[in-house]
């Protein structure tokens, strides 16, 4: 909240300085940078394995153009990937996927679906063509099912927001990733964040303001993730949140990846429950 | 220590066998208004033999037996006073001083140097409210706080506002004590303006080094404020009225010449402002509203005259920011500010011994509340203090002037507490952490005066801190000497260990109100410093001092937030610190020039701070688990060159021109170097542009440089006086850098299902400054 409102302030008086013309392009030199490997891969159980391998960028590096080999310029081809369940070793293919129900993009793939099994580890593996390693580590967690969704609407008003009601499990630490579309998924969501159950006591709720009509639909997901997941997200969001805030302490990323790579980014499983509801009086 | 303890002793003995001795004694006050005259000269010219009068205006001074003996008591812009004794008894006087002409102007001018050149206090720094005054400000606020920052090893923080830090030291590691009671945000509205209102304040005085005995708990420096006391000999009042806010002081005799009040109170007033603006718009629909921001702040003091030997003096400070956001479904007030309260109770038990005995209160809290709808949610953090102190002033003769005493400090804090919860009570969490410590400290030094030439001051401060799981102390020994080369030459050393038990736990941006007190605890150790400072002052004719002064400052535990700190609302917070270690060093000069129609000074610091070897507070925290650590790096403020040039000038009795003109080299900031896209996952948004954050501190902002020009017309009406201050800040339009960001620019095409897409096309480095020439006007007024 105070992040918030901090923000806010620095909005306002950042459109503040751009009316005064305090505000202006500079020339700057940043310390040297060497690229990284990044990697996303996220194991949902009952869908093939996709991963995508890329390359972070020094800051001013010009970026690619669409009319030259866009992609090419981005992810990162000829690694060998493998995730490694029960002691066996699947490979995944490096070939370029999009997935047209998500429009995401991966570069190494297998159709091996992943079991729902939150016991087993899930290990990672990566070697890249210039001799490097990438290693990680991961289980799938329970789902936590949303125990409901409820509709308010404000005295008086047309107005209606949503709780989203779930049962924390008190007798360990979670980690929640919770989302909400308007719409449909392919929206750009209404909520998306990361919080633990440090001050839970049972009942999990999540609110929003009162934004919705009656008619409006609500698709609420709450991700059960681990720890190491939850960090790499809050750390995502300083570290873009910190841009531009000098109140705001910058977070390196943290990742949960390992080797000789040093490379950033996530492996994950991803667990989740999905409840969708039509605003109504 | 003890050697020269017992030859100090000695000394005085054998000098005291010699000849029979009586003690002038006395207080120096200023005869206009009563008001005590910190440092004044008290001398004996015939006799070669003299002394300062304390911090509360008090002197002592052994005189030989004599049928006559001229003392003369002065004090920098008084005209000095002349006695003549016949000298038989010990002999108590009222030196009450007055301004106007000065027939002995060449006197008091020179003394004012010989005072800092005979001292063996060095690293100090002191500004009048009188130059605080006439010196050009933000928006016409004159602040003393600002002032001192102009003064060389003081570099401000970011632009415009009041956070010190003192020779390589972070901003909790000053400690600032109003009438003696600890203020633990001297800020109002983030730093933009200080608590202290020039019309209230007496004295300002700040130690960057050699640290006097009596003072302990925090690493880098003191700061001395001592408030007004009130006219005793006629009911007077001040004020101003500004573009932002307006003061009041209000002080009179409660009986001529032994009691007194004073009340000072200052409110800014852009809320009724944007309150009207709020109201205007109130029924058009896009209309966002402006918050509500103001702040206040008051202080009164009770000086209380309880016969020849006694006096008693109250007062207090109370000052609030507030910050609101109200409509119809959303409630938020924020709210911060600092209260204090003493109770001082001066005592002479003998024309050697005199005595100060307080009790302070304090209390620093912010909170924040906020309702929506069904739904409500209050946090805050809080630090409150009582404690007792007593200073002991022991003059044997004039060799030596002993001081000890003791204090202790009762500490509260909360940290974090935090409710929220829905009205149907279906939902309900609170958190937040109670400490409570207890500081304790006993000290003794001894300023002796071995010859003309050489003098030092040893001290011992033994200092503790207890809590329910850890107990702490530390031994503080504290040195200080000058030997006099020439009559003009003077060289100075001190040697100064400093604890401190009490720690602010900021991020590594800027400072803000929410920033969290914590107390040294099982795993937080207690910070440490060992400074060793060298000086010369060299007098130039009677109108310049110059002085250089180097310093070494080691650094030891020092705190730091590891990597994605999580710093709200967090019942686990050693989990996030690490303590590490760091050194400080530096070069400062600056040639002064206090009196005459141009007066003003010229700083100039080079200065380097290095932090390193940070190591997690917790084992069990992130930090050990998940960071690599970091490695070396300078603070935020560091910043290698910092230059101020001061002037004043009279150029008659109805007009003075001021300008003031600094330049320092950029701060650091925390860039990333690097940037990488983040896809994420099916229903997130895509990232296209990720920062990668390495080494803190990376980048250095260019140099920051900026003239501020003040003109000050006097009038002199018949109720009093009154002046209009015009001030223009950032008189060149200088745009100097608050903050850097990186911003991407987007292309906008059409996807492969029909949707428009945003991509990245080039990056741009984005300057932020904060205000641009910016002219302002004050009315003041005194009658």
């Amino acid at each position: 909240m105070v992040r918030l409102l901090f923000l806010i302030i620095i909005s306002g008086v950042l459109l503040e300085l751009a009316a005064c013309n305090l505000e202006r392009e500079v020339d700057i030199t940043l310390p040297e940078y060497e690229s990284r490997y990044v990697v996303e891969c996220y194991l949902e159980p009952g869908q093939p394995i996709s991963l995508l391998l890329s390359r972070s960028a020094a800051y001013f590096e010009p970026f690619p153009q669409l009319n030259e080999d866009f992609l090419g310029k981005i992810l990162v081809d000829s690694a060998k990937v493998a995730i490694i369940y029960n002691g066996v070793e699947i490979p995944l293919e490096n070939r370029l996927i999009i997935n047209p129900l998500t429009q995401k993009v991966y570069n190494y793939y297998s159709s091996a679906h992943i079991p729902y099994d939150t016991i087993n580890p899930f290990e990672l593996s990566i070697a890249t063509k210039d001799g490097l390693s990438i290693h990680a580590a991961t289980r799938l967690l329970p789902v936590v099912p949303i125990d409901s969704l409820v509709v308010q609407f404000a005295e008086g008003d047309t107005l209606a927001r949503l709780l989203t009601y779930i049962t924390d499990n008190t007798t360990r630490p979670d980690y929640y990733r919770r989302m909400l579309h308007e719409g449909s998924l392919d929206s750009i969501p209404v909520q998306d964040f990361a919080t633990d159950d440090r001050l839970a006591e049972g009942t999990i709720v999540y609110g929003t303001r009162f934004n919705y009509e009656e008619g409006d639909t609500l698709i609420a997901t709450i991700f059960h993730i681990d720890k190491a997941y939850h960090d790499f997200l809050e750390s995502l969001v300083d570290a873009t949140g910190a841009n531009g805030n000098p109140f705001a302490q910058p977070s390196p990323i943290i990742s949960n990846l390992e080797g000789t790579a040093n490379a950033i980014g996530i492996f994950t499983g991803l667990t989740y429950d999905r409840k969708t509801v039509a605003v109504s009086r | 220590m003890k050697y020269l303890l017992f030859l100090g002793f000695a000394c005085s003995v054998s000098l005291g066998l010699a000849q029979q001795q009586y003690i002038l004694s006395g207080k120096v006050v200023d005869g206009d208004n009563g008001e005590t005259l910190i440092g004044a000269t008290v001398v004996a010219p015939a006799l070669g033999v003299g002394t300062l009068s304390n911090e509360y205006g008090f002197f002592s001074i052994a005189l030989p037996a004599l049928d006559s003996v001229e003392a003369v008591v002065s004090y920098v812009g008084y005209q000095p006073q002349y006695y003549r004794f016949y000298l038989r008894s010990d002999t108590a006087i009222q030196a009450a001083l007055s301004t106007g002409v000065q027939l002995q102007e060449v006197l008091v001018k020179a003394n004012s140097y010989r005072e800092q050149l005979s001292s063996t206090e060095m690293s100090v720094e002191a500004v009048s409210t009188k130059e605080a005054k006439l010196l050009p400000v933000l928006l016409g606020e004159s602040d003393i706080l600002k002032t001192i920052q102009l003064k060389p090893g003081i570099p401000s923080g970011s632009e415009g506002t009041t956070g010190l830090f003192v020779r390589g030291g972070s901003s909790d590691q000053n400690l600032i004590v109003l009438d003696e009671a600890v203020v633990y945000n001297p800020n109002h509205l983030f730093g933009f303006f200080s608590t202290f209102n020039t019309d209230a304040v007496k004295d300002l005085k700040i130690y960057k080094g050699g640290f006097p005995a009596p003072y302990g708990g925090r690493l880098s420096s003191v700061i001395d404020v001592k408030l007004k006391e009130g006219n005793n000999q006629k009911f007077s009042g001040s004020g101003g009225i500004g573009l932002i806010a307006s003061r009041l002081t209000l002080e009179g005799p409660i009986q001529k010449g032994e009691s007194s009040f004073i009340v000072s109170g200052r409110r800014t007033y852009v809320d009724i402002f944007t309150r009207a603006v709020n109201r205007a718009n109130a029924d058009k629909e896009d209309y966002t509203q402006i918050p509500d921001y103001f702040f206040y702040d008051l202080n009164t003091k009770l000086n209380v005259g309880l016969g020849k030997k006694d006096r008693l003096f109250l007062s207090g400070y109370f000052g609030r920011d507030v910050f609101g956001f109200d409509n119809a479904f959303f409630n938020f007030n924020f709210d911060w500010g600092n209260a204090t309260g003493t109770a001082r109770w001066n005592h002479t038990f003998s024309p050697r011994l005199f005595a100060n005995t307080s009790f302070t209160y304090s209390d620093y809290q912010y909170n924040i509340t906020n309702r929506i709808t069904g739904f409500s949610f209050r946090v805050g953090s809080n630090i409150r203090d009582a404690s007792l102190k007593s200073d002991f002033y022991y003059e044997p003769n004039n060799q030596h002037t002993i001081r000890f005493g003791a204090n202790a400090a009762y500490h509260q804090f909360t940290v974090g507490r935090l409710k929220a919860g829905s009205d149907d009570g279906l939902v309900s969490f609170s958190a937040g952490q109670d400490f409570a410590g207890l500081e304790l400290g006993v000290y003794i030094s001894d300023e002796i005066d071995f010859s003309e030439r050489f003098s030092l001051n040893a001290g011992l401060r033994l200092s503790g801190f207890q809590n329910d799981s850890a107990f702490y102390a530390g031994l503080e020994p504290r040195l200080a000497s000058r030997y006099t080369l020439t009559e003009r030459w003077v060289l100075k050393a001190s040697y100064a260990r400093m604890y401190q038990y009490l720690h602010l736990v900021s991020s590594a941006g800027l400072a803000l109100p929410t920033d969290l007190w914590y107390p040294s605890t099982r795993l937080v150790k207690p910070q440490r410093s060992d400074q060793l400072a060298l000086g010369v002052s060299y007098l130039l004719g009677e109108q310049y001092l110059l002085t250089w002064e180097t310093y070494y400052k080691s650094l030891d535990r020092q705190l730091q937030f590891v990597d994605g700190a999580q710093l709200f609302v967090n019942d686990r917070l050693e989990e996030e610190f690490a303590i590490g270690r760091g050194e400080a060093y530096g070069l400062e000069f600056s040639i002064e020039k206090k009196q005459g129609r141009l007066s003003g000074w010229i700083g100039y610091t080079l200065a380097l701070i290095r932090l390193s070897d940070f190591e997690p507070v917790s084992p069990d925290g992130r930090f050990a688990q998940e960071s690599e650590g970091f490695g070396a790096f300078s603070p935020i403020y560091d910043r290698r060159h910092d230059l101020s040039v001061v002037t004043l000038f009279e150029l008659s009795r109805r007009l003075t021109v001021t300008a003031t003109f600094v330049y320092g080299s950029g701060d650091l900031r925390w860039l990333a170097p690097g940037r990488f896209t983040f896809q994420d996952i099916y229903g997130a948004s895509f990232e296209a542009v990720v920062p990668d954050y390495q080494g803190r501190n990376n980048y250095r902002l260019p140099p920051y440089h900026r003239l501020d020009l003040g003109l000050v017309l006097h009038f002199f009406p018949k109720w009093g006086e009154s002046d209009l201050s015009l001030n223009v800040v950032n008189a060149y339009d200088r745009r100097n850098t608050f903050f850097i960001y990186l911003e991407p620019e987007y292309e906008t095409v059409d996807g492969t299902d029909g949707n428009q897409i945003q991509i990245p096309t080039r990056i741009s480095a984005k300057q932020v400054s904060l205000f641009p020439i910016l002219p302002s006007f004050t009315w003041n007024f005194k009658f």
